[in-house]
């Protein structure tokens, strides 16, 4: 095989079909652009959050953070003295609510003297400070604001700025833009002191920047000071929150970009059928080639190209359009697609070169993989049969396929009980893939063995369908496989999302148990005691639940656990789906309950006794169950109020659930909410929690159509002869599309039930494998029966109307013209 | 040059098609094999084409055996020694008739001028050097057969296997087919081998074979 001959030979793949060409190209291009457009939004999101860490460390070398609330500010003269720190920075940190109670900003409190050594960044006109601008530096009513913040808030120098602090309003005067924080994301700077004061945090400090001298080792500094800092309070290289968010987000980044490349084995898939598919109308083609000369290799050489060449340009075009969609996406949706990993602080497209190659290399090679598989077919052809046409269809499949199959699904099962392998479940992933592909090479033998078995209706056109299917098994295992593929994904993806959407639904039912929520307007503001008796004493209330958040820090390079005040019952517990069930016995230990996450992460269990940093102080509590908690993949530590209060004295609440006297409804409860807090603004009211759901159907459903279409189309099409002769026969072309629609009705039938089979194994592993060490959250199984039955409808009724189309092209010529159809 | 010694095939246990065949075929020799339908006669051409497997038996060309056993080897030994007419034509319809002439002279690798000039001066041969352009499906039959025969002899094969070349062409045509294939393969001096039924394309060879019983008679005129 040479190069110029491979190049005149491809044109038999261009002389193909055109529609099912672009189809093909399509659907790599589809792959590709959807795998790109995740991983591009994903990167984008995560190198902003980098260069934004990067930005607010100037040039610190080490951070010193500690839980959400702070911790004691004596610290700092503490770390700052030691002979290693060249220069230290105290900064609270604060998300305080807008006056229109809707919107938030991140406000940074820095002593300016010693922030300007660190960040220069945060002080405008950092070279003029001195003496002479300290009184401006110090204004307690003055806030400065990145350029990303003004633009969004639409202010300028001079303006005012109304910030709400627990439910007060507090009127701030914007002293001007800090115009070397254009990579800090959306925030505010003020003075420190002014800031611990208006924001309630006098005495509390968030986070310590410190610069070392040179020559000092970081984690030997980190050892040595490891005793100075209280419990919850670490030492971490600076910057360390772009690694955090990408630990806290990569379980959902790695499922999103593991579906992402399902579409594009499905799209290669397609490449695989379209190329089988093709070899049976050109087998004589390919026979005549072997008989001038061309050895097995340079067919399959041929075929690979023509498969590198469908990959290439479906992949140049997927990139094209994932590009362009990661844009999108990211003006629209945000940086993490609405998961809510990220802020929703804009992220800057910033597409991976590198990966995109490789996404694009792994269209290229999916498919020169599926032009390999038909090579292996094409080469096994009788080239002495196969010139004189006596056989017509695919070459049949090599007897190995079945025992495979079987391998396959035997070597998937110990999959199912691999350990996450660094957090993702690699296992869950292989186990899929496995069956995946034991679902696609028990089709032939499958196929085969119900044909035998299927007895002849009376019908004559039914008659002659099934007579037609017997005659070409091949054809129908390459139509029926890329059914069965896109079928098992559509069902597995059905069932897992119906299966969570069913277990939250319900989770939310026990612990969404009040009639009203409030909402304080920002993670650091809060109701007071004060506030609380008031709302007690309402007649239209009947009790109050109030909730207390904070973020512990266990360890530096771990993602925080969320810590839950609040109070807890048996109803709670059962709401919760708490194991064991029920309140431990009163006593000394303090109980807490924790999630499933935390019991994975942390490898904690009901009975331990652990220890927990709450407010600076190592706590030692005793693990009395675990609970769901569909909210935090991260972690979180459920403990009565009354006990919190006891450690911390901290009687505020973040969060209230407010249970309304009878008869009287959420907005008259939230209306005599108002009354009670007269000056509270920016609270939050809703009488349910947030459902978060993913739009998988529209993917689903337009890869089934696609290839239900694509692989009757090509049957129809390799068949035209045989219609011509039918027509010379008596029937009518009516009876012609009938026959061809029953063919394809078939084919979908049983792509369908395999499908479905394969589908519900997968959904399985998803749900108890995957979905359990990814986000460390169990689901129990629901049956979405009714999709399911309109999915199998579907797939059917489509395989049938598109075999009827494209035969309506395919007899539309005279039936002289087909039998004349020689090459 | 064509040598067949002791050529055998069996399908199945106790069904031998033919066993202990013999022929020679002499550089420039025409001879076509006649025989009922199922007697073996295309299994008999594909076998000495390399395309099948006999069960005893060698065969030659120009002295040098064929190795059964490597598929490889075999279609190279096709690529450069053997030219093919079929029955049903098999020109590639997205190939011109010129491009579908000159395949041969790609496969063994000549290309660009010299490969379209040959292509050419093979269509000028047997009288279709204005059709080289066009597609082979606005050809008819004949037409058809003839770039075939074309094909078969642009890269001068030493040996030119017929199936049926006239099965499906009307007589007119066939006997112009006949005579178009006659003089290529004299102008060649290529070894002719032809399987047919039809007995005007048995009478324009020179020495007729009858396959029968399983064994190769000549036969009468």
């Amino acid at each position: 095989m040479n190069a110029p001959l491979a190049l005149l030979l491809l044109r038999g793949t261009l002389a193909a079909n055109g529609l099912r060409l672009a189809l093909t190209l399509a659907s790599i291009a589809l792959g590709v652009a959807l795998a790109g457009a995740v991983h591009t939004v994903h990167t984008s999101a995560l190198a902003e959050i980098d260069r934004a860490a990067h930005a607010l460390a100037g040039k610190a070398d080490v951070e010193i953070r500690g839980p959400r609330s702070g911790f004691d500010d004596a610290l700092f003269a503490r770390i700052a003295s030691r002979p290693e720190v060249l220069a230290a920075s105290p900064v609270v940190e604060i998300e305080a609510a807008l006056a229109n109670g809707a919107d938030r900003l991140r406000i940074l409190g820095i002593d300016a003297l010693r922030a300007v050594r660190l960040q220069p960044a945060f002080v405008v006109d950092a070279a003029k400070t001195g003496a002479g601008s300290v009184e401006r530096l110090f204004d307690e009513r003055a806030i400065w604001l990145s350029p990303a913040a003004a633009a969004t808030l639409k202010a300028r120098e001079g303006d005012a700025l109304t910030l709400l602090s627990g439910s007060e309003a507090r009127a701030l005067r914007v002293a001007g833009i800090l115009a070397g924080m254009q990579a800090g994301g959306e925030l505010g700077v003020m003075d420190i002191a002014a800031a611990q004061s208006l924001f309630a945090r006098v005495g509390s400090i968030s986070r310590i920047d410190l610069r070392l001298r040179p020559g000092v080792d970081l984690a030997r500094f980190r050892a040595d000071i490891a005793g100075l800092l209280p419990p919850g309070v670490v030492a971490s290289a600076a910057a360390s929150l772009s690694g955090r968010a990408a630990a806290i987000s990569r379980a959902y980044r790695v499922n999103l970009d593991a579906l992402a490349l399902v579409a594009l084995a499905t799209g290669a898939f397609l490449v695989f059928s379209t190329l089988a598919l093709q070899a049976a109308r050109r087998r004589q083609e390919f026979a005549l080639l072997r008989a001038l000369g061309v050895t097995r290799r340079g067919l399959a050489l041929i075929l690979t190209l023509e498969g590198a060449l469908i990959g290439a340009v479906g992949a140049a075009i997927g990139t094209a359009l994932g590009l362009y969609a990661s844009r999108f996406l990211l003006e629209r949706v945000g940086g993490d697609l609405g998961a809510g990993f990220f802020s929703a602080a804009r992220s800057a497209f910033t597409p991976d070169v590198a990966a995109l190659a490789f996404i694009a290399a792994l269209g290229i090679g999916m498919s020169i993989a599926g032009a390999l598989w038909v090579a292996r077919a094409v080469g096994r052809i009788e080239v002495a049969e196969a010139l004189r046409d006596r056989a017509v269809d695919l070459p049949r499949a090599s007897a190995t396929g079945g025992k495979l199959a079987v391998l396959l699904v035997a070597a998937g099962i110990p999959l199912l009980f691999l350990e996450p392998i660094a957090g993702l479940a690699l296992g869950g992933y292989g186990a899929i893939g496995a069956w995946l592909a034991a679902s696609v090479l028990c089709v032939g033998p499958l196929c085969r063995a119900l044909l035998a078995r299927a007895a002849p209706p009376d019908a004559p056109i039914a008659s002659l369908a099934l007579a037609q299917v017997r005659h070409l098994p091949g054809h129908l295992a390459a139509s029926v496989a890329g059914i069965v593929v896109s079928a098992s994904l559509c069902v597995s993806m059905a069932i897992m999302v119906h299966s969570f959407r069913v277990s939250l639904e319900e989770w939310l039912t026990g612990v969404v148990g009040a009639d009203l929520y409030v909402q304080s307007p920002s993670t650091s503001s809060a109701f007071s005691a004060e506030d609380l008796r008031s709302l007690a004493a309402l007649p239209e209330v009947a009790s109050i639940e109030a909730l207390r958040f904070d973020r512990l820090v266990l360890d530096a390079d771990g993602p925080p656990v969320t810590l839950i005040a609040r109070p807890i019952n048996a109803r709670i517990l059962d709401g919760f789906q708490a194991q064991p069930r029920g309140l431990p016995p009163p006593g000394p230990d303090i109980p807490v309950w924790i999630s499933e996450a935390a019991r994975d992460l942390h490898r904690w269990k009901a009975g331990d006794r652990i220890r927990l940093p709450i407010a600076g102080r190592e706590t030692p509590v005793v693990v009395a169950g675990v609970v769901r908690d569909y909210a935090r993949t991260w972690g979180a530590v459920l403990m009565p109020a009354e006990r919190y209060r006891a450690l911390t004295g901290d009687t505020g609440a973040n969060d209230l659930a407010v249970h309304l006297a009878r008869g009287v409804d959420a907005k008259a409860g939230e209306a005599a909410i108002h009354r009670a807090l007269p000056r509270a603004r920016g609270l939050a009211f809703e009488d349910a929690a947030e459902l978060r759901r993913r739009s998988l159907a529209i993917f689903d459903r337009s890869f089934a159509v696609t290839y239900a279409l694509e692989a009757v189309a090509a049957l129809a099409w390799s068949r035209r002869r045989e219609f011509g002769v039918l027509r010379f026969l008596g029937l009518t072309r009516g009876d012609v599309l009938r026959l061809l629609a029953l063919e394809g009705a078939a084919s979908g039938a049983l792509g369908a039930a395999l499908g479905l089979v394969s589908g519900i194994a997968i959904s399985l592993v998803l749900v108890h494998v995957v979905n359990r060490q990814s986000f460390h959250w169990s689901l129990e199984v629901h049956w979405p029966f009714s999709t399911l039955i309109a999915l199998m409808v579907s797939v059917i009724a489509l395989c049938a109307i598109g075999a009827r189309v494209s035969a309506a092209f395919a007899v539309r010529k005279e039936a002289v013209l087909a039998v004349k159809d020689d090459a | 040059m064509l040598e067949v010694r002791r050529l055998g095939k069996t399908f199945g246990p106790g069904n031998a098609l033919f066993e202990a065949v013999d022929l020679d075929v002499a550089r420039g020799e025409w001879v076509a094999i006649v025989g009922e339908s199922g007697s073996g006669k295309s299994t008999l051409l594909n076998i000495v084409a390399g395309l099948d497997q006999p069960d005893r038996g060698e065969v030659r060309l120009d002295g040098k055996p064929l190795d059964f056993g490597d598929d490889d080897a075999l279609a190279l030994w096709r690529r450069r020694h053997v030219g093919f007419v079929f029955q049903s034509f098999h020109l590639l319809a997205y190939l011109s008739v010129r491009e579908n002439v000159a395949l041969p002279l790609a496969l063994i690798g000549i290309h660009g001028s010299e490969r379209e000039q040959r292509a050419q001066d093979a269509l000028q041969a047997v009288g279709l050097g204005s059709l080289g352009a066009r597609r082979p499906g606005s050809l008819s039959g004949g037409e058809m057969q003839r770039a075939a025969i074309a094909r078969a002899l642009v890269h001068a094969p030493r040996l030119v296997l017929a199936d049926e070349p006239t099965g499906n062409l009307d007589e007119s045509n066939a006997g112009a087919v006949l005579a178009c294939l006659r003089d290529a393969v004299k102008r060649a001096g290529a070894a002719a081998l032809m399987v047919t039924h039809s007995r005007l394309a048995a009478a324009a060879s020179d020495r007729v074979m009858r396959l029968a019983g399983g064994r190769l008679f000549p036969e009468p005129r």
